[in-house]
């Protein structure tokens, strides 16, 4: 018993306790529905079978009804783009504002504060708001491009199938990036000042100090921000559903909208189940990278 | 002068990004034809203030107090559960830790809506349903406790070790040191990544629609849908409800996290 | 739940120490915004029926059918709810709806010839009736009299033709203005496959037989209206509603909505709208329109059968006022009092002569999706409306061949 006692206070029993803690309510609350999802694409499910566990298994059928619908591959083609376009420019232009607010200015901290906005509206709302500012006829998008004289035309954003996928993406990264900013902005604050003093003595100009010093001080909180980025955008539904239900004719459908249209407005529960199974492996992949990328990371 | 600068470029940009936003005051202003109009109104023709009658109409005084418990207690179970899970992750360098932190994001895969059924059919037996609010809480915890973990993780990993090492050969046990060296140094992360939990939660609206069934008990974004009915979506209603439900949070939590960005020196750390 | 309920009144029952029965409380779900068809007539029917308390609970549209399969499943499932006309086969067909054929041919309330063989069919499954319409709707066209006058057309004689719409809307049309010609919607969801089964069915065609030739002409007629900038583009991603809200903001010329645009349009918009019957193809031709609205029904696990058949007796009695407080058009014989907009109410009044109802059958949703699909792939140019409907039709087989 003291013995228990002692490696909760000192040894590693203190570390597998703060552990176990987490690991034993994600297991219990977590683990259950992923299973669940998972044998769900193996069997033969409908709206009313969803709740029993005596439905027929049918192997990988699912999987290949899924591969041969002719939207597969358009779909899997928008997936990869919609997330790479969304981390990559969310990303960029978080860490660029996170810099920039960095800097000593009067009302900077009030300012990046103020950025939380894309994070607190409700999804309707935002999802509503992007609609009518995208819109071809009303939008305020399209006002403003013509009345700089950028474009001659009004751009159909959302209904013209070339460019619908990329509409939705801009909401995206508009949605990510307070995320990204606020996140990069308390790693940047935890980077001492007096590292940097010290470079700039050494003659490093201001460049050189971004890729030898914060690059890789921010290593944990990069790897940690991409792989929840890619997550987050994996699952991001209402902005879909809200500004082009995955249309016009699919040309800005993705994984996880799909997924939701098989399950829910289809009932063709298993179907989306195995969409959703394709995802998980997706994220699998992501996931290792990242817990690879954590080998290398150190403080200062 | 160059802060001026930087604060006229800071103002553009940040006037850029919060434009939806002021469209979103806007439009709760507007007429509801008015927003189909072309060219587009940047300041309504017709200003209607409805923010007392929605707020009274809709009882949005219950949704919020409802909105608020969930947020809080999500954020409270969030916080005691995940802090030392990623202190450990960003101490302890192993392969079961490798996995542990592999398997923690997995848990953080499948969204919302398809997490839902199951957790219903599983609450539902163990007759968790009863008390749905703690339903929610405990079903939105384990949605964004590994989020929690994972950029937790990230600021423990950017405290300096040596910190934590001189404390305990001065004979501090494990214990102290983590509340005494680690929590204080952490803070700022901690803080920051609580914040956004407590927003994702005040915002949470897949569990409350599903395992909520009293309206009485029922959160301010569930309340906001029904804004939206039958072929007929009040705009300018579900945009005032928004106004007045995320304008008191963006100042909050504006000046909130003023504090939270101060900025670290290696020579306080010493 | 229920038991709380149970014991709520059972509480209050012992505060008021009155001797009466236990009242009964029937849990309700609705799609309706709180201003609307039942919270509105809660009150009236719990002063009517002190006996029976209503617990009312709003779902929304799209999530309707999943939470109530998910409630049934798990016994968690309302006395009585709203279910949209094409869902209501799904339901009936699992045995999960109440039949309520004997309880109708004794009540004194509902007379079942009385309801139009549209909505009628729409509860009906297998020569059973399951549920009881609320009111019915359907799709007409708005027009701007103000605008045909500008223009030269006159408002007292509206398209009547599919010819004569594309000439009227050609001659509305004005870029220059922001004005439309026409706005309608063909958005992917059940709205796009709502308002175009009327065209086809006026054109030759039904959601069971959609490669036909006037299904491609249907098609057709929709591109070109489209593709010479007639109709915005925006019409493959816009609700009818928001659609219809252009056309209240002055941008279009007319419109293609039903009954439930009314109330807005009565409001803001600024000129003398009318409306007119769904054109034909040509002159002659077989009329058409669309059924819309939702059914109560009575789930088949209730514990008060009794008391939500006199709920579902009160709310039916409602139907001489649906079109003035709810925006339906009474989906049965009876005479409305003092209808608002009486010329606009005589044409839907009409128009719901011709209404057809989508299906019925227990998998609509996948016919649906194969329609709407075959709209948008036309409609951008990505098949032409041939191969667009074969593909169609290939899926509505399987659906049906099933």
């Amino acid at each position: 018993m003291q013995g228990i006692i002692r490696t909760i206070r000192d040894g590693s029993g203190f570390d597998i306790l703060l552990l176990g803690l987490a690991l034993v309510y994600l297991v219990a609350f977590s683990a259950f529905p992923i299973i669940y999802n998972i044998i769900m694409s193996l069997q033969t499910v409908d709206m009313f079978t969803i709740t029993s566990f005596k439905r027929p298994f049918v192997g990988l059928e699912n999987y290949s009804t899924i591969f041969a619908q002719p939207i597969a591959a358009t779909v899997l083609w928008n997936t990869v783009q919609f997330v790479v376009l969304s981390i990559v420019f969310q990303l960029s232009i978080g860490f660029g504002l996170a810099l920039f607010f960095q800097q000593d200015f009067p009302g900077a901290t009030y300012l990046r504060g103020l950025f939380l906005a894309g994070w607190i509206m409700p999804a309707l709302v935002v999802g509503a708001i992007w609609k009518w500012l995208f819109a071809g006829d009303f939008g305020v998008i399209n006002y403003v491009l013509t009345a700089l004289g950028l474009t001659d035309d009004r751009i159909f954003w959302l209904s013209d199938p070339n460019v619908a996928l990329y509409a939705v993406i801009i909401a995206n990264i508009w949605l990510g990036i307070p995320f990204n900013m606020i996140l990069l902005s308390v790693g940047l604050a935890s980077i001492p000042r007096d590292v940097y003093e010290a470079a700039e003595l050494d003659g490093a100009g201001p460049l050189e100090r971004f890729r030898s010093i914060t690059l890789p001080l921010m290593r944990a909180q990069l790897g940690a921000v991409i792989s929840l980025g890619v997550i987050f955008t994996l699952q991001q539904f209402d902005l879909i559903a809200a500004l082009t239900q995955g249309g016009p004719a699919d040309s800005s459908n993705v994984a996880q909208y799909w997924s939701w249209q098989l399950s829910f407005q289809t009932y063709e529960i298993s179907l989306g189940s195995a969409v959703s199974v394709l995802m998980i492996l997706f994220v699998i992949i992501v996931a290792a990278a990242y817990v690879r990328s954590t080998r290398h990371e150190h403080s200062y | 002068m160059k802060r001026y600068v930087l604060l006229v470029i800071g103002l553009m940009m940040t006037a850029t990004y919060l434009f939806p936003l002021y469209w979103m005051y806007l439009t709760a202003l507007k007429g509801s034809s008015e927003i189909f109009q072309y060219p587009p109104t940047f300041w309504p023709s017709d200003p209607q203030w409805n923010f007392l009658e929605i707020w009274k109409n809709r009882d949005m005084g219950r949704y919020i107090w409802n909105s608020l418990l969930i947020a809080i207690g999500v954020t409270i179970l969030v916080t005691m559960l995940g802090t030392g899970c990623a202190y450990v992750l960003s101490r302890v360098r192993n392969v079961w830790m490798e996995i542990a932190l592999f398997a923690i994001l997995m848990m953080q895969v499948l969204p919302s809506s398809l997490m839902v059924t199951p957790i219903f059919v599983m609450f539902n037996q163990i007759g968790l349903l009863a008390s749905p609010r703690i339903a929610v809480i405990l079903a939105q915890t384990a949605k964004v406790l590994p989020l929690y973990i994972v950029l937790c993780r990230a600021t423990f990993v950017q405290v300096p070790r040596e910190l934590e090492e001189a404390a305990l050969v001065d004979g501090s046990s494990r214990i102290g040191a983590f509340f005494r060296i680690m929590l204080p140094l952490a803070r700022n992360g901690i803080l920051v990544t609580s914040v956004l939990i407590f927003l994702q939660s005040f915002g949470e609206y897949v569990y409350a629609r599903s395992l909520i069934a009293k309206n009485e008990l029922q959160t301010a974004t569930v309340g906001l849908q029904t804004f939206m009915g039958p072929n007929a979506n009040d705009w300018n209603g579900i945009m005032t409800y928004a106004a007045i439900y995320v304008t008191p949070i963006l100042i909050v939590f504006m000046l909130l996290q003023r504090r939270i960005v101060s900025g670290l020196t290696a020579g306080a750390l010493k | 739940m229920k038991r709380i309920s149970h014991w709520i009144a059972a509480a209050a029952l012992l505060i008021s120490g009155a001797a009466q029965a236990e009242p009964v409380t029937l849990d309700i779900w609705t799609i309706d915004r709180p201003d609307q068809y039942m919270y509105l007539l809660k009150d009236e029917f719990e002063q009517a029926h002190p006996d029976i308390k209503l617990n009312i609970k709003t779902v929304q549209f799209r999530d309707m059918v999943n939470d109530l399969a998910r409630a049934t499943a798990t016994g968690e499932s309302p006395d009585v709810t709203y279910i949209d006309n094409p869902e209501v086969a799904l339901f009936a067909s699992r045995g999960l709806l109440l039949d309520l054929s004997a309880m109708l041919a004794e009540s004194k309330v509902i007379k079942k010839d009385d309801i139009f063989p549209g909505p009628l069919s729409s509860v009906t499954w297998d020569d059973k009736i399951y549920g009881v319409p609320r009111g019915a709707n359907t799709i007409a066209l708005y027009y701007n009299a103000d605008m045909f006058k500008a223009k030269g057309l006159d408002p007292d004689k509206p398209p009547r033709t599919w010819d004569e719409l594309y000439a009227a809307a050609k001659k509305l049309n004005d870029p220059a203005k922001n004005v439309y010609g026409l706005a309608f919607s063909a958005v992917a969801t059940e709205e796009g496959t709502f308002q175009f089964l009327p065209w086809l069915q006026m054109a030759g065609g039904d959601y069971n037989k959609v490669d036909t030739e006037g299904g491609e002409k249907v098609l057709n007629f929709w591109g070109k209206l489209i593709d010479e900038k007639l109709a915005s583009p925006d019409t493959l991603i816009r609700s009818q509603y928001d659609s219809t809200g252009t056309f209240n903001a002055g941008n279009a010329a007319m419109a293609i909505s039903g009954p439930w645009e009314l109330p807005r349009m009565g409001r803001e918009a600024k000129f003398d709208y009318r409306a007119a019957l769904l054109p034909v193809p040509r002159d002659g031709a077989t009329r058409a329109s669309a059924l819309g609205e939702g059914d109560n029904v009575i789930l088949a696990k209730s514990e008060h059968p009794k008391e939500a058949f006199i709920l579902l007796e009160f709310l039916y009695s409602k139907m001489p006022d649906v079109w003035n407080r709810f925006g339906f058009v009474p989906a049965a014989n009876v005479q409305s009092n003092n209808p608002n907009n009486p010329a606009i109410y005589a044409v839907f009044e009409e128009s719901m002569k011709y209404a057809r109802n989508r299906g019925p059958h227990p998998e609509w949703p996948k016919i649906s999706k194969a329609i709407y699909t075959a709209i948008q792939s036309s409609l951008t140019h990505q098949s032409d409306a041939k191969t667009a409907l074969a593909a169609a039709q290939k899926q509505i087989d399987g659906v049906l061949n099933d």
